[in-house]
């Protein structure tokens, strides 16, 4: 049956206005969440605060379950999932900017668009910062092109590089984000934050 | 318990049951479309006329032919022992065990080659295995199989040899070839009056 959209079960405007709604129940989510707030991030690289580790990663557990049992009962065609192809080289180098950034910033993209929309003057600031960055990569590109498509692999997947069943990786990434889970949360006790 | 570790629990539970269930098993196409070129570019869904005059004569009982052309069709002529399942109802669960099991060799065959590789395609994309395509179809059964031509007296001698077991096949599969197995008699009896006829009629005109 799925995926609906590849598929064209779903027409490709119902297509947008579905990406609204779960664009608008995502911000909303980061908003109740409290991601909204820059301390959030940054509380992620100093160890007082784990919760956007947990966030995310119980997100990708649920949906690589999800994913997985749709698949498994005949609703998803897994092969027709859009799958991001890998550029082993900017993507290190695209993973430490964007992470100094989070770090800098205390936003990621979408939380500074939740705390832009909430009145944050930082968070606005960060939409800039974002792009300028996107109007100097964009007009750079002719020189950063050779980098930027660099190391590329195609659309990878993490268990047939490590030639194993989807399923049994999707356990090891489970009982690794538990532990996970429970690092965060020692890291927490360890170095807390009393005026947080 | 928390319910902060129930849900743990319930997700290493599904965890578990995830890793140990086979990946896909209702998914519709087995074969992604870049498998499927690699396949059809290999060819090796074709079978040779000459093989399938083999087996149908030795009775192979592994040969299963599929007649994919419409009833009206099948009525008028078709190879022999072969089942009608038209392209419209190919994938109907009537059908269903024949041509998906890994016992007989399933070859389809139309008129030509389109229809019957139509009917491949689609049971190799479900993953269906021993489905096979009778090269050239029905039309170039008949030109080889059912009347062979005889080769020049130049060709190779494989090629003598393939147009033995040409007209042997016609014969035994009652096609054309058989008249030309007892023919050689009467092919002769017919040359003479031709000649004659040819000769009367050069006088005629003479006069």
């Amino acid at each position: 049956m799925g995926p609906l959209v590849p598929q064209e079960i779903i027409g490709a405007n119902w297509n947008l206005f579905i990406a609204f709604a779960i664009g608008v129940g995502f911000g909303f989510v980061l908003e109740q969440a409290g991601f909204s707030s820059s301390r959030k991030l940054a509380g992620m690289f100093y160890g007082y605060d784990t919760v956007v580790l947990k966030v995310f990663f119980t997100g990708a557990i649920t949906a690589m379950l999800g994913l997985l049992f749709f698949s498994l009962f005949g609703w998803i065609d897994l092969n027709l999932v859009y799958v991001n192809p890998t550029f082993l080289g900017s993507a290190i180098v695209g993973g430490i900017i964007m992470g100094a950034g989070f770090i800098m910033g205390g936003f990621c993209p979408g939380t500074s668009v939740c705390a832009a929309a909430i009145g944050k003057v930082d968070a606005m600031v960060f939409i800039g910062g974002i792009f300028l960055g996107v109007f100097f990569f964009a007009e750079g590109y002719p020189l950063l092109k050779d980098f930027y498509m660099s190391g590329s692999y195609g659309p990878l997947k993490l268990h047939e590089v490590l030639g194993i069943s989807s399923g049994v990786l999707v356990l090891l990434v489970i009982i690794a984000a538990l532990g996970m889970f429970k690092l965060g949360e020692m890291a927490e006790k360890k170095w807390p934050r009393e005026e947080y | 318990m928390t319910i902060r570790n129930i849900v743990f629990l319930g997700m290493v539970f599904l965890g578990v049951v995830i890793a140990m269930v086979p990946e896909n098993t209702t998914k519709p196409y087995k074969l992604t479309a870049e498998e499927m070129v690699i396949e059809v570019q290999s060819a090796a869904e074709m079978v040779s006329a000459d093989n399938v005059a083999h087996w149908l004569i030795s009775k192979d009982p592994s040969l299963q032919l599929i007649d994919v052309r419409s009833p009206d069709e099948f009525q008028k002529y078709h190879l022999e022992n072969a089942i009608n399942i038209p392209l419209s109802v190919i994938l109907e669960d009537e059908y269903r065990d024949i041509v998906d099991q890994g016992v007989k060799m399933n070859v389809l065959y139309s008129n030509g080659t389109l229809d019957s590789h139509k009917g491949w395609m689609i049971l190799r994309q479900l993953g269906f295995e021993n489905n096979y395509v009778l090269q050239g179809g029905l039309n170039y059964w008949f030109d080889t199989i059912m009347n062979p031509q005889a080769p020049s007296v130049y060709s190779a001698d494989e090629e003598f040899a393939k147009y033995d077991f040409r007209k042997a096949a016609s014969g035994a599969l009652g096609g054309g070839g058989a008249v030309t197995l007892t023919a050689p008699a009467k092919t002769k009896a017919k040359k003479p009056p031709i000649i004659r006829k040819k000769k009367k009629k050069a006088p005629e005109g003479g006069c």
